[in-house]
Parts: C-alpha cells; structure tokens; sequence
C-alpha cells in the first residue's frame, strides 16, 4: 500500500514537471508576442509621442500607442494616418510603417499612428489558427511583425458584456467590446477599447487634420473591399481621388458611410470633429472564411487554392486568381490611394496643401517588394 | 480589485487541482489533471 502511494507521489511530480515544461515554453511565447517590434523612424520623423497624451488615463496601460509627427518646414493642411486599428490586417499596419519610416514632409503636417490598438498586437483570435509572427526579408536581414487580434487582448480589457451597446446605441455582439472599430467617438471613463477611442478622437480635436484616414483589410468575400469608405462630408474627395486612380490603373470603389452603423471611424470622426473622415480597404485572404492553409506564408504571399476556386464561381468581390493577393500589392494600394486622396485635398487647397516625398508607390512595391523600403533590423 | 479576486479564484483551482494530480492513484487520472493544470496556471500568470 506504502509502495502505491509512494509510486503515485512520485508520478504525480514527475507531470508536475511536464506541466512546468509546457508552461515555461507557453509563457515565453506568450511574453514574446507583448514585446513591441521595432518601427524605425525615417528622416521625416521631427517628434514621438504617446496618445497618452490625449488622455492621461491610457498612460502605463496596454492600449497606449506611439504618435509619429512629420512635420514639414513650412505649414501645411494636416493628415492623420491610422494604421493597426485591427491588427490582424498586416497591410493597413504595414502601410503605416513604410510612411513611419519613408515618407518626408515638405509642407504641412503628417500624423501617423501604425499600432492604433496596441493591445491587439499581443495576441491572436481564438480559433483562427493564425501565425503569431511573420518576416519580411531586407537587405540587411528579416524585420519580424507579430500578426494580431481583430480586438483588445483580453488580458488588458476582460470580461466581455454578452451584448455590447455602444455609446450611440449600437447593439453588437459581447466580443465587439474590444474592437476600436466600433467604439468610437469613445468614453474617457469607458471601456479601455472605449477610452482608446475617445483618445483617438481628442487627438483629431487637438491637431485638426484635414484628412483622417484610418487603414484596413477585409477579406475577398467582403462586399466593402478595394474601396474607400468616405464620411458623407469625404465624399467628393473620395470620389475624384478613385477616378485617379483608375485613371493610373487601380481599381478601387468608393462607398459611403452608413448612417445607421454607429461606432466607426469614417462616421463618428465625421460626425464629432471637422475632419473628412475616410477608410481604406484591401483583400486579405487570411481573414477570410474560405481560406485553407493558414500561416505566415498566406500572410505574405496572399495565395489560396480555395480562394482562386471560389473566385472562379465568382463568389468574391474582388477578382482572386494563382497570384493571391500579395501583401506588397495590399500595401502599395493603401499608399496609392493615400498619396491620391493628399494629391485631391492638396489640389483643392492650394493655401494649404500637404507636400510630402518618398511615400512608396504601388509600382515600386509590385518591382522591389516590401523589403526594399523596409529599413533593414537594427 | 477584480482582478485579485480572478488571481483568488484561480490560485484556488491550482492548488486544488495539483493536490489531485499529486493524491490520484491512476495514472490516466494524473495526466488528465496535468492537462487541466496547464492553461489553469497560464491563465494564473496572465491576469493583470
């Protein structure tokens, strides 16, 4: 009987000691994803800052985010750019980063927020199997992003309601608690995601951009994809800077903001600050439903046999074949349709324009690829 | 404050849980416990 006990004592420490094994190396990985990779700033960067300082509150927790100012030398229309929003939409972040790290501001003033829910960089969702990293090759070696979460980590905002009505009165499911996307204009004393949201819209109010473009991904059975979703008041804008660039090639379509869909960006910005508000969508078929094999190669590569099989019964919105959906080219057309949108305003405004320089183009990226604009690790 | 009470609520399951791991005679049983034990205590370290 002693020697029973005895042997499941000593079984029982030796799957302690699997269980400590399992835990370290989960706990590492899970470290890993709140560590911040690196955005390095270019030679248009004059200050960083932290959103903080449009809401104290968000000082020291998660969800607070760097603000990367390029000022020009002499003043100008300013533009606010947001990308990371969702972080599961590597392209929109991306995007953001190559202006962080490339764009030089002549005249006026860019604004640009790459990780607009930082929180949402520490993890992944649940059940979507998605890789927690990806790499993009440089020249001088691979710059590694962590691949996010749709919403808040749980771990900084918990526990979701079962129904989620917004500050306007929007009923939408618990989850959407923790998307910045819909909880705008936001609430000092909100939720965290709510509290992000409020910050965002007093930094619209404290700088006054002229445009606010807030970047995104949907996936290819998204009716809203490849577009500009414009504030009623973004509308004209939006409108001619799509006929340039189908002009220069680009296919893009321009929708305009629901009235009834309450919490976003292109209609709350619009509808609380002077702002035309705007968003921009590429094709990501890792978000998607269809999708198969799902890693940091489809990240990438954009690439998926089930999604060339569903656009062959034209059950997209965009066209998909063998080539995907590169991540380059998601990239390229967000600063595409940035840089047409800044031409539009700027040709409207000529008192106060924003001039800018080295913004990569959509030709560049499809040639060189990400890598050749990404400035090489440190 | 909640979050302290989530901390209590956890620790709890931990301990007892390792107490079964540790007091179970099967061996089956054992590693079902090791298998609950492992996201109880991940849990445990990423509450905030």
């Amino acid at each position: 009987m002693a020697i029973r006990a005895a042997r499941s004592w000593i079984s029982g420490i030796v799957f302690l000691g699997g269980v400590a094994v399992v835990v370290s190396v989960s706990a590492v990985a899970f470290r890993d994803m709140h560590r911040d990779r690196p955005i390095y700033p270019g030679p248009g960067v004059t200050r960083v800052g932290m959103l903080s300082a449009y809401l104290g509150d968000l000082a020291g927790t998660g969800l607070d985010t760097e603000v990367y100012y390029l000022e020009g030398q002499t003043p100008g229309a300013t533009v606010l750019v947001l990308g990371g929003t969702h972080p599961n939409e590597p392209a929109a972040f991306l995007a953001a980063v190559l202006l962080v790290e490339n764009a030089v501001v002549e005249r006026g003033r860019l604004i640009v927020v790459p990780r607009a829910n930082r929180s949402g960089f520490t993890c992944t969702d649940p059940g979507e199997g998605h890789p927690q990293v990806y790499e993009i090759p440089t020249p001088g070696g691979p710059r590694e992003f962590t691949f996010g979460s749709r919403a808040t980590n749980p771990v900084h905002q918990w526990p979701d309601p079962v129904v989620y009505v917004n500050r306007l009165g929007q009923q939408l499911t618990g989850s959407e608690v923790r998307n910045l996307n819909r909880s705008y204009p936001g609430s000092p004393t909100g939720y965290p995601t709510e509290q992000l949201g409020h910050a965002i819209t007093e930094l619209i109010r404290a700088e006054s951009p002229a445009l606010s473009i807030d970047l995104h991904e949907a996936s290819p059975e998204y009716p809203v994809i490849n577009a500009i979703v414009a504030h009623p008041r973004a509308l004209g804008l939006a409108v001619e800077a799509a006929m340039l660039l189908e002009l220069d090639g680009m296919n893009i379509s321009v929708e305009v903001s629901p009235v009834g869909l309450r919490g976003l960006s292109h209609r709350e910005w619009g509808d609380n600050t002077d702002t035309l508000a705007l968003l921009l969508e590429t094709s990501n078929p890792a978000q998607g439903r269809l999708r198969g094999r799902t890693d940091a190669a489809l990240v990438l590569t954009g690439q998926d046999k089930f999604y060339v099989r569903a656009g062959e019964r034209n059950a997209l919105y965009v066209r998909f074949t063998d080539r995907g959906w590169p991540l380059e080219e998601r990239v390229g057309r967000h600063l595409q349709a940035l840089v047409s949108l800044v031409e539009v305003y700027s040709a409207q405004h000529r008192q106060t324009p924003l001039v800018m320089q080295g913004v990569p183009q959509l030709r560049e990226l499809r040639r060189d690829g990400l890598g050749a604009v990404l400035q090489p690790p440190r | 404050m909640i979050g302290w009470v989530y901390r209590l609520l956890v620790g709890l399951l931990v301990i007892l849980v390792t107490w079964d791991l540790l007091r179970e005679k099967s061996l089956r049983r054992q590693a079902v416990a090791a298998m609950v034990l492992v996201p109880l205590v991940l849990r445990l370290l990423m509450i905030k």
